[in-house]
């Protein structure tokens, strides 16, 4: 996913409602509480909680695309197949919760 | 006056939107913002169903993937219900199972949208779902109104009375009913012809109208025949009233169409709370209040107090 000269991975990710009047606000609504959803994601990874963990993941996949941000929908359904397949295991997924993170940590507003 | 309740509601339509994701309640809310309609949401399909008894919307947006009780399930539940299983129901699916869609038509949605939300699509099949709506309702209540005078027809006495009874007999509450028919109308109609009868029906009709009040059910009941329902409201209320159309009938000009007075008898049966006659009982006792008006000579209103052990018989006019 990185490389060395301004990569895709260290550029911002703005909503794709980004421009639109009607949704710009509770687009910053959803941007500024991604830290605590991503927060919630990486307690439940610490608690071994692969119910919790499955929810949230559910969740976001559900939401994001709903203010913009399809890639991090994707992600978070990518996360929750995983879940499915591996039976609970959280190592299992840990790759999927770290791509789910490191997308949530380039959003920005504009 | 019942014709004002009677004509289409032009509020703002209600839509629930019964998603748990409240997300999408903040989505919708944003996408719908410039709707001429009012958002209510709910994220249970236990809260969501007693919401749709509560407000009567005129859509709901059902999300079918919830956790407890799924949108299924709540479908399945309003379209069982009589009460609510007229409500539209447009299914929220994230799910991309074509398969789901089929069961959600199947079990009486009206449409769907996919998640996440395209605002066009969005749009206009909330506003196809209430335009749908509206006519219907329109339409079935077109078919509630008599085409000559503009008050409920037969159809809609029989339903409301239904619905009235049941309801003064859960709630004790008073009700009263009252029948009229006009004196000699075959006369005036052999006399001054079909035309000038009909104009009479009408304007008995509207004076009925203007003198019944908000919550009050004018009907045609058959030809010459008018019958209102009045809920909450004593016999003894109930038999002012019917003195009131009848002294207006009587004073009423109808500059030579038919160049003659016209007069109307009545009659009523009432409870004040508590009664045990059934409710085509009711109708029969109202009728004979009528014919004992017409044998007494007409132009008056009798009344019974059905509520109280032995009919009473009270006079008026
Ligand atoms: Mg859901």
């Amino acid at each position: 996913m990185s490389d060395e000269q301004g990569t895709p991975a260290d550029q911002p990710l703005i909503s794709e409602f980004a421009s639109d009047p009607d949704m710009i606000e509770i687009v910053e609504y959803f941007v500024e509480e991604l830290p605590k959803r991503v927060a919630a994601i990486r307690s439940a990874v610490t608690d071994s909680d692969a119910q919790s963990l499955k929810t949230l993941a559910h969740q976001l996949k559900g939401a994001a695309p709903g203010y913009g941000f399809t890639v991090i929908g994707e992600a978070a359904g990518v996360l929750e197949a995983s879940l499915r397949v591996s039976d609970g295991s959280i190592e299992g997924v840990m790759g999927q919760v770290e791509d789910l993170a490191s997308l949530c940590q380039r959003v920005r507003i504009r | 006056m019942t014709i004002g309740a009677a004509q289409p509601n032009d509020n703002v339509p209600i839509v629930l939107v019964i998603d748990d994701c409240v997300d999408v309640h903040r989505l919708l809310a944003a996408r719908l913002r410039n709707e001429a309609l009012e958002l209510v949401c709910e994220t249970s399909g236990e809260a969501g169903i007693e919401r749709v008894h509560q407000i009567e919307p005129s859509l709901v947006l059902l999300d079918l993937d919830m956790p407890g009780m799924d949108g299924f399930e709540v479908l399945r539940r309003l379209k069982d219900e009589t009460s609510t299983s007229d409500v539209p129901v447009i299914v929220l699916s994230g799910m991309q199972s074509p398969s789901d869609k089929v069961t959600a038509f199947d079990l009486g949605a009206v449409d769907y949208i996919t998640k996440p939300f395209d605002l066009m699509e969005l749009r206009v099949r909330i506003r196809s779902a209430l335009k749908m709506r509206h006519l219907i309702q329109m339409l079935a209540q077109r078919a509630q109104i008599d085409g000559l005078t503009g008050l409920w027809n037969r159809a809609h006495f029989d339903e409301r009375w239904a619905d009235e009874t049941k309801r003064a007999e859960r709630s004790g509450s008073p009700l009263s009913l009252a029948v009229f028919d006009l004196d000699h109308f075959k006369q005036v109609n052999d006399t001054y012809g079909h035309p000038a009868g009909d104009t009479v029906l009408q304007g008995v009709a509207r004076l009925i109208q203007n003198i019944a009040r908000q919550a009050d059910i004018a009907c045609r009941y058959g030809g010459e025949e008018f019958a209102i329902i009045m809920p909450d409201t004593t016999p003894e209320h109930a038999i002012n009233l019917c003195e009131r159309i009848r002294v207006a009938i009587i004073e009423a000009d109808w500059h030579g169409k038919p160049g003659q007075r016209i007069t109307i008898s009545a009659g009523v049966a009432g409870s004040t709370g508590q009664t045990s006659i059934g409710r085509a009982e009711w109708i029969e006792v109202a009728d004979r209040n009528l014919y004992r008006s017409k044998s007494e000579g007409r132009n008056r209103a009798s009344m019974t107090d059905v509520g109280s052990k032995g009919p009473r018989l009270a006079d008026a006019g």
